[in-house]
């Protein structure tokens, strides 16, 4: 009504700021840069449904779309547990057998055409049925054994899914209570004081139904979380595109559990200091293969950062251990990790291996003194300073840097390269050469040939395995390296075909548990591919599993590395360092031992972005 | 055509289940237990007996449906559909320039046989094909891509126009500059034979010009070893080069088949052979066709 008293022009001309305000407000938003971060992993992802996943990357990937019960502070060191989707981290009940969590309410699965336009809010079911989906046969999960023998009545649920063909996510098992919407209680069958590090696992996260129901053939292209990011394009293979999930509700950078004299740590405080949290809008992921074009890439100023620089140009990048001048000159940051891994040469320890007898297997004194001789005798130095280029430290015991139970001050006379002292070990025990070749024999007179089987797919496993022959040539043991495809080592591991063979272990949860496994004789046919079969280790670790953390525990720990180390049935090799390289507009970067992506804390400063792209 | 695809079948059936690595353990993941690694058999097929698994496989080939990836799930179908346009925007122009290059070439070095330019021309040839690809590659992408900066060091788009102007004109070049030695010495020596022949000196004797004599006398003869020729590389161009596609970033088929044999993933391994098998066969249909119209004493009967 009050319009009608206005001339056209007038009302124009009052319109006109207002119309003014709307337009460049318009502008402002179509104009405001969108924050991308570019990167290269450095192998191909397989696909984002967690629960039939086990390779890093595509891991990496699950970790910003899906959130699990519990996860990492970013900033914590060592790690430090802490709440996602869980109000809280649950004490254990009934002596470390029952779990009890109740889930935030008000958290939303980004919006899909599987949820036929309504929000969906993350509720209890959603975990119980993520861990079932674990044990489904048709699911061939990769992590199924997390849930072996662990969860009250599951093992019986999946062995009757198998047997009839079919699976019913509707059955009830008292392991998997649904107390309420939002409270999930774990009965387990043994105590277990690790169990809550494997709720903080990036793919033990709950999945909505009715996604993966929708989606049925195809859940690895088809992920639906409640994670920071969503999935908005993949090309196989050849690039992932995520973008902010505007569902999500946001968090700040929690400082509690920093370290105000960490460089690393005061830069994230600063920059972003205030900030919510995701503020990378956009995150393009490309998987390169080769290590040329992955540094090229970055140095081009095309990527942001470089996650696990090639150590083939590390003298390029960190001549005499610090970074390059003309790079520290152009702001580049290089965060150098220890990473939570082993490389190691198992033994097999049976007496028969690849249809034969096997000369490094079995508990006899000869035996024990054979294979400690190989130990002493594999230059672990060289293998350092000529093959890693110096990015690595000898390993002094089966846990790796990083996880609950390392300690970085054990050293152990037994993994020392002594060449010297292999020849005696060897002479004692009667491994001499009596025929005169150059090589030694048996006790007995027989010849002595050990065969090392490699991953031939890979040109540093055949320098590592050169390396070795040459050690013990040096003692004057005769040794054969046998390059296998990875897929027939793998194989060749699990049946005791082999007599020793190179292997690796990276850490599923930072406790000392996750390696010392490796050794438990009933884990046999499973992870423990030496059939390293010792009753006093069984029996230390079985204690273990029974300990919170606590001195208690971790005496056990250093007993059963005692073992290892007097036993050997590995020949421990290396904890090896990673440089990730970042440019300066890349704020908040800090690399987490245990998570293998951390965009979601980072920002970018875009003009300075922008400006060195166009250089 | 169809003993052919018999054998392709039998060959890559023998050599996956006696020389290839056991998928299963590759998919079982860090731990695992005989029986789980007996549920993937079982899942994957592969524990079935050997003639149902090659009939399965005899299946597959005549339907043209080799089902699912064993390692991402993805319809195998898909991996070919959208791996391959990649893979033929790089190998088409390579397949071009590199050819009308090679005939160009070797055209005019046959013309001055014997002097310096000829010699000089054959000795680069010569060093230049005992590189390896993978150092010209290496130094191509670090000179050209890096150092000079005129072409982005990897990467591929979804544009079309893209990729061919922006991504692709790097490998491109590199495919053509290692083609062309090899090739340029052998349409040599194909010019080589027919200037030889003795109805080239009739012909200049009867006075015909030199112009005619190379393009249309010798040329069109030279041409039907040089069509034989293509037509044996033309199969490559759609299966492209692996390290031209894992050094550039380029999504294409080659890329895909290393992933595949590296993951034992056999139902993408069993569809790129049978469908580089059917391309070579209609290949080679098509360059006897061809014959026909370049040499007119080809007849069909």
């Amino acid at each position: 009504m009050i319009l009608l008293n206005f001339g056209p022009l007038k009302l124009l001309r009052l319109a006109a700021p207002c119309l003014a305000a709307v337009f460049f407000a318009t502008g402002a938003v179509a104009d405001t840069p969108k924050k991308v971060l570019r990167f290269a992993f450095r192998t191909a992802e397989t696909g984002f449904d967690p629960q039939k996943i086990d390779d890093r990357y595509s891991v990496g990937v699950c970790e910003n779309i899906f959130e699990s019960l519990l996860s990492y502070d970013y900033l914590a060191r060592p790690v430090k547990l802490v709440p996602m989707v869980a109000e809280s981290i649950p004490q254990p009940e009934e002596n470390g057998t029952r779990y009890t969590f109740r889930i935030k309410p008000g958290i939303f699965f980004a919006d899909d055409p599987a949820f036929k336009g309504q929000k969906r809010e993350l509720v209890a079911k959603d975990m119980e049925y993520a861990i079932k989906r674990f044990r489904d046969y048709r699911n061939r999960s990769p992590y199924a054994w997390l849930f072996e023998n662990k969860i009250v009545g599951l093992d019986e649920l999946a062995e009757k899914w198998k047997k009839a063909g079919k699976v019913d996510y509707d059955t009830k098992i008292p392991g998997l209570e649904v107390r309420d919407k939002y409270t999930i209680s774990f009965k387990l069958k043994d105590p277990d004081y690790n169990f809550l590090y494997v709720l903080a696992m990036p793919n033990v996260v709950p999945v909505a139904r009715e996604a993966i129901e929708f989606y049925d053939a195809d859940t690895m292209g088809h992920p639906v979380g409640t994670g920071p990011y969503l999935l908005k394009e993949w090309v196989r293979r050849s690039k992932i595109v995520l973008e902010k999930n505007p569902n999500y509700r946001g968090f700040e950078l929690e400082t509690r559990y920093a370290d105000p004299g960490d460089e690393w740590d005061r830069a994230a405080m600063d920059s972003l200091h205030g900030k919510r949290l995701p503020q990378i809008d956009r995150v393009e992921i490309y998987p390169i293969e080769d290590e040329q074009p992955r540094f090229l890439a970055f140095l081009n100023k095309e990527h942001d950062i470089l996650d696990e620089m090639p150590f083939a140009f590390i003298h390029q990048v960190l001549p005499n251990g610090k970074l390059a001048t003309k790079l520290a000159k152009e702001g580049m940051h290089v965060f150098r990790e220890l990473q939570p891994e082993l490389t190691y040469y198992a033994f097999d320890m049976n007496m028969v291996a690849e249809g034969r007898p096997n000369p490094v297997g079995g508990y006899t004194p000869e035996r024990v003194a054979l294979r400690r001789a190989m130990v002493l005798a594999y230059d672990v130095n060289g293998e350092i300073e000529v093959i890693r280029k110096g990015q690595a430290i000898p390993a002094q015991s089966p846990i790796a840097p990083g996880v609950v139970g390392y300690d970085p001050n054990f050293r152990s006379l037994a993994q020392e390269y002594d060449p010297v002292k292999a020849k005696a070990l060897l002479d004692m025990f009667g491994y001499t050469d009596r025929d005169g070749d150059g090589y030694r024999e048996n006790p007995d007179g027989s010849p002595l040939t050990i065969r090392l089987k490699y991953d031939a797919g890979s040109a540093e496993k055949r320098q590592l395995a050169e390396l070795y022959v040459k050690s013990l040539n040096d003692v004057g043991l005769r040794m054969e390296a046998v390059a296998v495809q990875f897929a027939d080592l793998l194989k060749d591991k699990k049946v005791s075909n082999y007599m020793t063979a190179t292997s690796a272990w990276i850490a599923d949860y930072p406790d000392a548990q996750n390696f010392l496994q490796l050794l438990y004789g009933p884990n046999t046919g499973q992870s423990n591919e030496s059939e390293f079969k010792l009753p006093e280790y069984d029996k230390l670790y079985e204690k273990s599993l029974g300990l919170p953390d606590s001195p208690e525990r971790n005496a056990l720990y250093r007993e059963m590395n005692r073992l290892l180390l007097a036993y050997a049935p590995w020949r421990l090799g290396v904890h090896r360092i990673f440089n990730h390289l970042q440019w300066p507009w890349v704020k908040g970067y800090k690399k987490h031992p245990i998570l293998y992506t951390n965009f979601k804390w980072l920002d970018i400063d875009v003009a300075a972005q922008q400006a060195a792209m166009r250089q | 055509m169809v003993p052919t695809i018999v054998g392709v079948i039998l060959l890559i059936f023998f050599l996956f289940n006696w020389v290839g690595g056991d998928p299963a353990m590759v998919l079982a993941g860090k731990i695992s237990n005989p029986e789980q690694i007996a549920n993937i058999r079982k899942q994957l097929g592969v524990d079935l007996p050997y003639w149902q698994q090659l009939l399965i496989f005899a299946k597959q080939v005549f339907t043209f449906d080799f089902g699912r990836s064993w390692s991402t799930n993805e319809e195998v179908s898909r991996i070919l559909l959208t791996r391959v346009g990649p893979t033929l925007t790089i190998m088409i122009p390579v397949l071009i320039i590199t050819t009308g290059l090679s005939v160009l070439f070797a055209i005019m070095v046959a013309y001055v046989r014997g002097s310096l330019t000829d010699r000089s021309i054959m000795v680069v040839c010569t060093v230049a094909m005992s590189i390896s690809f993978l150092v010209y590659i290496i130094f191509f992408q670090w000179m050209f891509g890096f150092i000079l900066g005129w072409f982005p060091v990897q990467g591929w788009s979804e544009s079309f126009w893209k990729n061919l102007f922006t991504y692709a004109p790097l490998p491109i070049m590199l495919a053509v500059f290692v083609g062309v030695a090899p090739e340029l010495r052998l349409y040599r020596s194909f010019f080589l034979d027919e200037i030889n022949q003795d109805y080239v000196r009739t012909a200049r004797a009867k006075g015909v010009p030199e112009k005619s004599v190379m393009l249309k006398h010798v040329m069109r003869n030279a041409m039907i070893p040089i069509l034989t020729n293509v037509g044996i590389s033309l199969p490559g161009v759609f299966v492209g080069s692996f390290l031209l596609e894992v050094f550039f970033s380029i999504p294409g088929l080659g890329r895909e088949i290393i992933t595949a044999v590296n993951r034992s993933d056999f139902p993408v391994i069993k569809a790129v052979t049978v469908y580089l098998a059917i391309l070579t066969m209609l290949i080679n249909l098509l360059v006897d066709v061809m014959y026909k119209y370049v040499d007119p004493r080809v007849s069909f009967k």
